[in-house]
């Protein structure tokens, strides 16, 4: 019996067939299409399967994979369930809309499944909690789509905390955005209905999947679903899930959560949450423009501490006080943080040790995206008890810490 | 030393605005109204469908017992069902209880499955013994959602039923009560019944019990056994 050298992974740089990781995707757009692009360039990954709702997304993503490997392999799904039940399946890529994160990430590690799971991961309170709690339960691997934990300019900024040379810890700012995108109350409104497009070329059932009932309309569907409250967290949920993630991550309160919600502003204007945590560390989301007062770039966060301060985004560019700057270095590009991410995904399930952006840690960051969104909502300041998991100062508050999912769907 | 100067990323130029929603699907005056109102709209039978759907979400908010019986009466509506649980769900009287278990019997297939996720939610343990027979019926749905409801309420009949019908399950539905057993056995422990937790993942890490669940089960029995500051 002759065994092709590529089996037994002897070609250089080959990696055996069974050492692959086998990936299914579920829902990919044109972000998860950006992940999967980088996911695709690995070769200790394979991407096998793709579920959607939406035919000509399947199409896509199907000819992408299959002219990226040479083959017509790539299988089509319109039924979560049927790539889940697929044993030679060990991880899935879920970029869905919003509403159908938690609940995919949830049943994905029913199936045993590891998942890499695109931000905002969770619509509420309860999702968060239940997230963690579905990855600890199954012992599975997640990975939120928190790519700047795995920038080199970010990690630079956590460094330089952790390191003392910014003092005390004393203020962590997130940028959440400019308002005139997703302001933080998104609309409960919704748009007259349109003629329900076939069920093979639009499954408009599961496209709402957890989403409560409303009538169909193409606007939605194109991307359009982000600022309507039922899909959607506003601009506090939609872009604190990037950086109040941030912020968690390189002041080391994965843990935890503030105890203290303040909203400032209005739903029309620059706005900010101020928060703190127990330990009196401020917390400030705020709406400062895409690229932040000192432009350095997108999901920009920053670091004060009593001996000085440092500031990052997506520009790569790290700003920070005088004191500060003979520490610096550079940094390769805050752009190839997802490849690093998804590198960071791929190690975690060869080793079954914690991602960078794990369920638990996802959980946390996004909880208290949800608070401020709560305390925006409410108008007023709350104050937040995390070990008891509830409002200490508005009953109203506590009963919108969950939503409702439409049947069947549970969480 | 100094970093490499690189541009910043052009501005993201703002979205382009979606349709504007006509007069009669904004929420407007609604979402200032109190609970007398709000109910006077689900029982209005001229009312249209969205201003009942804000109704029941701001009755939920408002958390308002007076609401319940207008909120139930929409469990069967196939548009409005959840947005009735969307009212009832948060309502902590026990009469939501109450109508959500009243609403059992006359409900099949979706509707009652969005039923009993909220009853599960609720950890209503008074609905276990019609959960219990749900989760041996016809409807394999509904049966998942059964043991799902179960294992959230998680008490030690919970338990008994669960590992009883570990035994007298196939297929999807037994995999559904295996993951129900696994979060029963969390919440046996978060009310200090330790020991019934450990043997439902004893029984849970058979040879035959769905492997997720059976890796899930053993996992935390390690875990269990080896967490520090336990008392023994």
């Amino acid at each position: 019996m002759i065994v092709p050298s590529v089996v037994l992974g002897r070609q250089a740089g080959a990696v055996p067939p069974s050492d692959k990781i086998v990936f299914g995707g579920i829902g990919i757009g044109s972000r998860g299409a950006h992940v999967l692009s980088k996911l695709l360039a690995f070769k200790q990954a394979k991407f096998v399967a793709i579920c959607d709702v939406r035919n000509e997304r399947r199409e896509e993503i199907k000819s992408t994979v299959d002219q990226k490997y040479g083959n017509r392999d790539c299988q089509m799904y319109d039924d979560q369930y049927a790539l889940l039940a697929r044993q030679d399946i060990d991880a899935v890529l879920i970029a869905t809309g919003d509403r159908w994160h938690t609940p995919l990430a949830i049943i994905a590690a029913q199936h045993g499944k590891d998942v890499y799971c695109e931000k905002p991961c969770s619509m509420s309170m309860e999702e968060s909690w239940a997230l963690a709690d579905a990855f600890r339960r199954y012992n599975r691997i997640y990975q939120a789509g928190c790519q700047r934990r795995n920038g080199a300019n970010f990690q630079l900024c956590k460094d330089l905390l952790k390191s003392g040379a910014l003092g005390k810890l004393q203020s962590l700012y997130a940028n959440v955005g400019p308002s005139v995108n997703w302001p933080p109350l998104p609309s409960r409104d919704w748009l007259a209905a349109e003629e329900l497009p076939p069920k093979q070329v639009l499954d408009w059932d599961r496209w709402l999947g957890p989403a409560p009932w409303r009538p169909y309309h193409s606007s939605y569907v194109r991307g359009g679903w982000r600022n309507f409250y039922d899909f959607h967290g506003g601009g506090i949920l939609e872009w604190g899930s990037h950086t109040v993630d941030l912020c968690h991550w390189a002041a080391e309160l994965d843990d935890t959560q503030p105890v203290e919600y303040e909203p400032v502003g209005s739903n029309v204007g620059p706005y900010k949450v101020l928060c703190k945590y127990a330990t009196g560390v401020n917390l400030v989301m705020r709406d400062d423009g895409w690229d932040g007062s000192l432009k350095t770039g997108s999901c920009s966060f920053r670091i004060e501490g009593d001996n000085g301060w440092v500031e990052t985004g997506d520009a790569t560019r790290i700003e920070c006080s005088d004191n500060i700057k003979p520490l610096l270095r550079p940094t390769e590009s805050a752009s190839l943080a997802l490849v690093n991410h998804v590198a960071d995904l791929l190690r975690s399930i060869k080793s079954r040790q914690l991602p960078q952006a794990s369920a638990a840690a996802a959980a946390n960051s996004h909880i208290a995206c949800h608070a401020a969104f709560i305390a925006f909502q409410r108008g007023k300041k709350l104050t937040w008890d995390p070990s008891r998991r509830e409002f200490t100062n508005d009953d109203i508050a506590n009963r919108m810490r969950s939503r409702a999912l439409r049947e069947p769907w549970r969480v | 030393m100094p970093q490499a100067p690189q541009p910043a990323p052009a501005a993201q130029p703002a979205k382009p605005k979606p349709p504007e929603p006509p007069p009669e699907l904004q929420e407007g005056a609604i979402a200032r109204m109190d609970a007398p109102a709000l109910i006077r709209i689900l029982t209005d039978g001229a009312s249209p469908e969205f201003q009942k759907a804000k109704a029941c979400q701001r009755l939920g908010e408002l958390g308002a017992k007076e609401a319940v019986p207008a909120l139930s009466a929409l469990l069967a509506n196939e548009h409005l069902s959840t947005y009735a649980r969307y009212g009832l769900e948060p309502i902590s009287d026990p009469s939501a209880d109450d109508a959500l278990r009243a609403a059992l019997p006359k409900l099949t297939g979706i509707q009652l499955i969005g039923v009993i996720n909220s009853i599960g939610k609720r950890r209503d343990a008074k609905a276990s013994p019609a959960l219990v027979k749900m989760m041996y019926g016809a409807d394999a749905d509904v049966a998942r959602a059964a043991a799902a409801a179960l294992g959230s309420i998680g008490d030690t009949s919970s338990m008994h039923e669960l590992q009883s019908a570990l035994g007298k399950t196939k297929g999807m539905t037994r995999a559904a009560v295996a993951d129900a057993g696994l979060v029963c056995a969390e919440r046996l422990i978060a009310a200090g019944k330790r020991d019934q937790a450990l043997a439902l993942y004893t029984f849970l890490s058979a040879a035959d019990v769905p492997k997720p669940a059976r890796l899930a089960a053993m996992n935390s029995i390690i875990r269990e056994e080896t967490a520090i500051g336990r008392p023994r």
